[in-house]
Formats: structure tokens, C-alpha cells, sequence
């Protein structure tokens, strides 16, 4: 019997009490691997900081599988959740990713976001993203830049998201 | 693939200047297609004992009852082939029953009720049933548009099975003179689609002489992921 879809809303600038899982900026998994820190800011279509954003992600585990089940644990593998502070920023703890071209996906939600903006983070060199299959659609394009996280250091990450005008990051139709 | 040209005949565009907040946050350029299921790997798992028993109660947060109209608010958390979404997690935050949340942002003049911090999580059963005792949020004014008041509403987060589930809304109230002022609820194109975010009066969802109840079914995309019930 088929039914038919809730609308999403947005998740509005209220949610934090609502949402907050304690150390879900730090990413669990069942496996040991490359620990990285991953920061930035997430900014509007006048460069003004989006202080009131919530982001999470979901990725393959060091290995390259998908999380399993977390017996045991205090949160689910594999995923962060995270708010952005008032200047914007963010930052999260995880293991790299196995695969070629590793990447975190990414969900944006926010006050003025009537559904969740879907990007993703690659931890990868831009060749190697642009290399990779699902990106074929704009592996020739200057905006694939948007989706690579630059090196910051020894097992750190620097990733900026513009949500709309000049170098607007690549979103995806969910 | 781009949507700003293709309305979405369930959810609402990321553009709608009715509500202001959207103006600078929508993206310009058209959305990119991923490969078919490139967000269908199942998961997050919510590990056993992540919700603590009583979490689903926002009526016993405090040291006595809180303010307002007690409810009772269930339902069923299907995908789109009507099927239970099993043990998966529901969040809901809201306002209490004079209109003010619990958040260090919402400066409206209302009362705070020290009894009451509107925030509550579920896991739903085997059937997708889930259910929260809390009472009926009040309406508040926002600064959107001159005397625009948010229709009483309570914010639901769910995490489906699979990302490709994953849905933030907002359930709202039957008979609500508001809602037809409410930009938020009017983003969703579809008439019918709207008409889905309100919660219906179930008295026997209640407690006799205790808690008006209301039902909320929430459905969700569906999922490859999703497993097949037995």
C-alpha cells in the first residue's frame, strides 16, 4: 500500500536543546583507522556567517563499509551531528573514509532551509575527486573545487560552505 | 535537476521569499543528480539504550506538572510503501504553552514555565508507533513579515533507516486560523501535501479526564534499504 510523503520544514533557530547528542562531534566507529579533524564555516549569500546550522554526516568507515549496527555504544557509528557556532564554524572528529576518493556526506539544515541542503566533503586530492564516478556529471567543472576539503595540517581539514552566490558549493538533489 | 525550475510536488523549494530567512540561504545554481541510491546505505543505527526510558514524556522534566493543555501525541512512522519504520529514532522540540521555548534565542515576552523544556525522544516500536506525553504549544509572533504569529506547531526530526529517509517537519493543528498566514507551512506547493503536516484530534488516543489526544503519521521516502518486514 503506498502512502504518501510528510513535507519537510524547516528545522528552524530553536532546535539545540532538541537535537543535541553528547560528543556527536566526535564520529564512532566499531574500527580503529586514521583519525582527522574536519573545520570550517558555513556562510550566506552575502558572506555573512550562518550561526544557526546544523550539520551532519555519514560516511564509510575506514575500512570502506557502511557502519553497522552499534552494540554497545553511547551514539550510532559512523555519523556526526554538529552546530554551527555563532561565527559559523564547525568542527568534526571522525576516521578517514577508505576508497579512492574518500568523502563525508554532508546535510545541512537551518532557519531558512526548508529541507536539508545535501553536499559532500571530500578528503581527497581534487584529481582523485574528480575521478570519481558519481561526480561524472561535473567532473570538468570549476565548481567541483567546492566539494574538496583542503589540507590544514597533519591529519586536519579545512572546508568552507558558501550556500549560495560567488564559489557556491555544489549541492546535491536528494 | 534543477530545482529552481522543478517544483517538487511534496516539499517546498529552498527559495520562497514569503519567508524571508530563505532570500540568502537558497542556493542559485542548479542542484547536481548523484547516482540512484548513493545515499541508500542504511543507517545510522541508533545503539540500545540511546533514548532512556520517561524521555518520551515532556510533562515529567520538571519538579511538578507544566503549564497547559496536556496531550497525548502518537502515531506511525511509515515508509512510502506503507511499511513500519522500525525502532528508529523521533526528536521533537516546541514552545510551551505560552508560546516560548526553552532557548536562549527566543527573546519573545512570554513566560518561561521552569516545568517545562519541550524537548523529547522516542524510538517506535515494531509496528512504527511512537508516542510522547507534552502539552499543546502556544502560538508566538516572529519577525518575518508585520504581525506574522507562528501556528501552534511541534518540530519533529526523524532519522529514518537510510539518509534518503531522513526528514525534519513540523506537525501542526487541526482548525488553526494561522495556518493560512503562515509562510512555513505554505512553502509546500501541493494542497494535499500541506494538509499532511496536521496532526488530527483522536480522543481516544488521550487519557479520560486527563490528556487530549492527537495523531500524527509521518511518511517517509522510501528506502531500498528499508528491510522487508517479515
Amino acid at each position: 500500500m503506498a502512502a504518501q510523503r510528510t513535507p519537510s520544514q524547516t528545522i528552524g533557530p530553536f532546535f539545540h536543546e532538541g537535537l543535541r547528542w553528547k560528543d556527536a562531534e566526535k564520529v564512532a566507529f566499531a574500527e580503529t583507522g586514521q583519525a582527522i579533524v574536519l573545520t570550517g564555516r558555513v556562510l550566506d549569500g552575502a558572506g555573512e556567517p550562518v550561526g544557526d546550522a546544523m550539520i551532519e554526516t555519514w560516511q564509510l568507515s575506514p575500512r570502506g563499509r557502511a557502519p553497522a549496527a552499534a552494540a554497545g555504544a553511547s551514539r550510532p557509528h559512523g555519523f556526526a551531528r554538529v552546530e554551527t557556532a555563532k561565527d559559523g564554524s564547525f568542527r568534526i572528529e571522525t576516521l578517514l573514509p577508505g576508497g579512492p576518493a574518500p568523502f563525508l556526506d554532508v546535510a545541512i539544515f537551518a532557519r531558512g532551509l526548508l529541507k536539508p541542503l545535501r553536499t559532500r566533503a571530500y578528503l581527497a586530492r581534487e584529481e582523485m575527486v574528480r575521478a570519481d564516478p558519481a561526480l561524472a556529471a561535473i567532473a570538468a567543472s570549476p565548481r567541483i573545487k567546492t566539494l574538496v576539503a583542503l589540507s590544514a595540517g597533519d591529519n586536519a581539514y579545512r572546508w568552507d560552505v558558501r550556500l549560495q552566490g560567488d564559489g557556491e558549493t555544489v549541492f546535491f538533489a536528494a | 535537476m534543477n530545482d529552481m525550475t522543478r517544483q517538487d510536488p511534496v516539499d517546498p523549494p529552498y527559495r520562497y521569499p514569503e519567508y524571508r530567512s530563505t532570500v540568502l540561504r537558497a542556493p542559485r545554481e542548479p542542484l547536481v543528480a548523484l547516482p540512484p541510491n548513493a545515499l541508500d546505505i542504511p543507517g545510522p543505527f541508533v545503539p540500545k539504550g540511546f533514548v532512556r526510558d520517561g524521555e518520551s514524556d515532556l510533562t515529567a522534566q520538571g519538579r511538578s506538572a507544566p503549564l497547559g493543555e496536556k496531550m497525548i501525541l502518537a502515531g506511525r512512522l511509515l515508509d512510502a510503501d506503507g511499511r513500519p519504520v522500525r525502532r528508529s529514532l523521533v526528536e521533537i522540540w516546541q514552545a510551551n504553552a505560552s508560546g516560548r521555548y526553552h532557548h536562549p534565542a527566543d527573546v519573545h515576552e512570554a513566560p518561561l514555565d521552569p516545568n517545562f523544556h519541550g524537548v523529547g525522544r522516542a524510538l517506535t516500536d515494531d509496528e512504527g508507533w511512537y508516542r510522547f506525553v507534552t502539552v499543546k504549544p502556544g502560538a508566538y509572533p516572529w519577525k518575518n513579515h508585520p504581525f506574522a504569529w507562528r501556528p501552534q506547531h511541534i518540530h519533529f526530526s526523524l532519522l529514518g533507516s537510510a539518509p534518503v529517509q531522513r526528514l525534519v517537519t513540523q506537525m501542526y493543528f487541526p482548525g488553526d486560523p494561522l495556518l493560512a498566514i503562515d509562510p512555513v507551512y505554505n512553502s509546500v506547493p501541493d494542497a494535499a501535501a500541506r494538509l499532511r503536516m496536521i496532526s488530527t484530534l483522536a480522543l481516544e488516543t488521550g487519557i479520560e479526564g486527563i490528556a487530549l489526544g492527537y495523531r500524527f503519521d509521518i511518511v517517509l521516502a522510501g528506502a531500498k534499504a528499508t528491510p522487508l518486514g517479515p
